[in-house]
């Protein structure tokens, strides 16, 4: 099983990402117990030389992990022809008990390395290094993380038998269960939708202000982060159902599929990388007070907040969109 | 136009922890007026090129701190140190170093590159200071066929094409004639008088000895002399 192209660049990305991250995150315990930036003693001198090059390592691996997060729910989907009782991702990650945390851990690391992106995208833009302890101190955040999903998914990986009868989402997904998802299959459409338009709601129009008024940016990143479990929610909620026009189908990875014109690309991909770089802010605003930090968060948060917001937009509407369309009528 | 260049204990190693480790600049506490010309005397090997490079930010130092108008610029990421470089400093190299195959107009634009401004401006700019030189008739002329005054010039010119306050040069005179080198001082002089600092490596006693100098500092074994 572990011989297929989508699996084989998977463990290459993540044999890349340990071999960058793990002495990264080494170098990240030195930068932290040394860095200052008013000696001018060799070790100083060192960390600022040797920062430039693990700079440049970890950005490229961290706006490798979304790439390697789609692979991974790619090739979940399209391993599924190959297990019995398997018909999307859901049933390749139930094949043995590491899919799922392959997925979750995957998930945690995007969301860390986007966040690590928005912090060097704005700690490049000063002269003295405002975040660089913040971002060297969420590297021993990220790296335990990557360790975890790069075991996880190998454990998936090496556990895949095709012999193993799975079962897919119509079970998982089921409003009966005892399970997160069961659960939120089990709720009710129009409190789904109304606590969805709620958040994405004000979640646009403090983007929106911000963007005029560069006020509110905390507010901004909370809401933002809320919105992606409430969004997920939403979508196994309501925003499936209206997509396969099926009363009972909840699966949120079907929507990957051809069937369905690969929609869910199109709504997870937006939703993803607004949530990640709200979160992001939300880290790196309680920074927002140090001199150099303040005059480039002023210049460069709006355009930044702008893109969320537009990527928030673009989710929000195509959600509106899809249930308009819909021919399945959930509310009389 | 006048910046301030403080050294605060620079060294500078070249192999470090290597076999045939070198601390070309062993110490060094120094600080530059601005608007003066200022000379670094001492034999070959001294380090007197090496002192230039990391005050021209071309190379970063193994140990201690370099100032420009009280910001610290030896540790600056280096995407603030290549803008850095080419708003400050021009530089004037031993060898001219001109790019062979283009011409002198050519090689004095080239280091507007890539943030110049539109073309037609900065060809006037760098006519002007052609013609000030007296190299206005040889603009289009290869750089291998100048002579070594006119490379010199074109050099001098190429070095001023983005009006910075510093001038480096590293050992201007030493392919030069008498001649030549007095007529190079009297440039220096004007560049003086316009307020740019300049800074100079020479064991050339008709450039050193030079009334234009304000300042000689004797370098040697990689640390000043007093």
């Amino acid at each position: 099983m572990l011989f297929q192209p989508a699996i084989m660049a998977l463990l290459l990305v993540d044999a890349i990402t340990l071999a960058l991250l793990l002495p990264a995150a080494l170098f990240a315990i030195q930068l932290l117990r040394h860095w200052d930036r008013n000696s001018g003693h060799a070790r100083q001198i060192r960390l600022e030389r040797r920062t430039a090059l693990v700079t440049t390592g970890v950005a490229l691996l961290s706006g490798v992990q979304g790439l390697a997060l789609l692979l991974l729910v790619f090739t979940a989907d399209a391993l599924s022809v190959q297990f019995v009782g398997a018909m999307c991702a859901v049933g390749s990650f139930n094949v043995n008990a590491w899919g799922f945390p392959a997925l979750l851990l995957r998930m945690a690391l995007f969301f860390f390395a986007a966040a690590w992106l928005v912090m060097h995208h704005l700690d490049r833009q000063a002269r003295d290094y405002p975040l660089i302890r913040a971002r060297h101190a969420l590297l021993l955040v990220i790296a335990p993380v990557a360790l975890l999903a790069v075991l996880a998914q190998l454990a998936w990986f090496l556990g895949l038998r095709s012999d193993v009868i799975t079962s897919c989402c119509g079970s998982l997904f089921s409003p009966g269960g005892a399970t997160v998802a069961a659960e939120l299959a089990a709720l009710s459409p129009l409190p789904a939708m109304v606590g969805f338009y709620l958040v994405l709601g004000a979640t646009l129009l403090v983007g929106a202000y911000y963007w005029r008024r560069r006020r509110g940016l905390t507010l901004f990143a909370l809401l933002g982060s809320a919105a992606f479990p409430v969004a997920i929610a939403a979508v196994i909620a309501f925003v499936s159902l209206y997509i396969y026009e099926h009363p009972h189908h909840h699966c949120p990875f079907c929507l990957l599929k051809a069937e369905y014109g690969y929609i869910g690309y199109g709504l997870y991909l937006p939703l993803f990388g607004a949530s990640a770089i709200a979160f992001g802010l939300g880290l790196t605003r309680p920074f927002a007070h140090i001199g150099s930090l303040r005059q480039v968060m002023a210049a460069a948060v709006p355009r930044v907040v702008g893109i969320a917001t537009a990527l928030f937009l673009l989710f929000t509407l195509l959600v509106a969109w899809i249930s308009w369309h819909s021919n399945l009528i959930l509310l009389s | 136009m006048s910046v301030v260049v403080e050294l605060i204990g620079v060294r500078k190693a070249f192999h470090e922890g290597r076999p045939g480790e070198l601390w070309a600049v062993d110490g060094i506490d120094l600080a530059v007026a601005p608007g003066q010309v200022t000379v670094f005397t001492g034999p070959s090997g001294s380090g007197k090129t090496t002192l230039l490079t990391l005050i021209g930010c071309l190379a970063r130092p193994t140990e201690g701190r370099i100032r420009l108008d009280g910001e610290e610029v030896s540790g600056l990421p280096e995407r603030f140190v290549t803008d850095l470089r080419r708003r400050t400093f021009g530089f004037v190299f031993q060898q001219f170093n001109l790019i062979r195959g283009l011409s002198v107009l050519e090689n004095v634009m080239l280091p507007a590159y890539p943030l110049a401004p539109h073309y037609p401006a900065l060809r006037r700019r760098a006519e002007r200071l052609l013609a000030h030189f007296g190299l206005g008739p040889r603009r289009d002329a290869q750089v291998e066929w100048l002579s070594g005054g006119e490379a010199q010039r074109t050099a001098i010119a190429r070095a001023l094409i983005n009006d910075p306050p510093v001038v480096i040069a590293d050992e201007p005179t030493a392919n030069l004639d008498s001649q030549l080198s007095t007529a190079f001082l009297d440039i220096v002089a004007e560049l003086r008088d316009q307020g740019r600092t300049v800074l100079l490596t020479s064991h050339d006693p008709l450039v050193y000895e030079a009334p234009v100098v304000d300042r000689i500092v004797a370098v040697r074994d990689g640390r000043l002399v007093s």
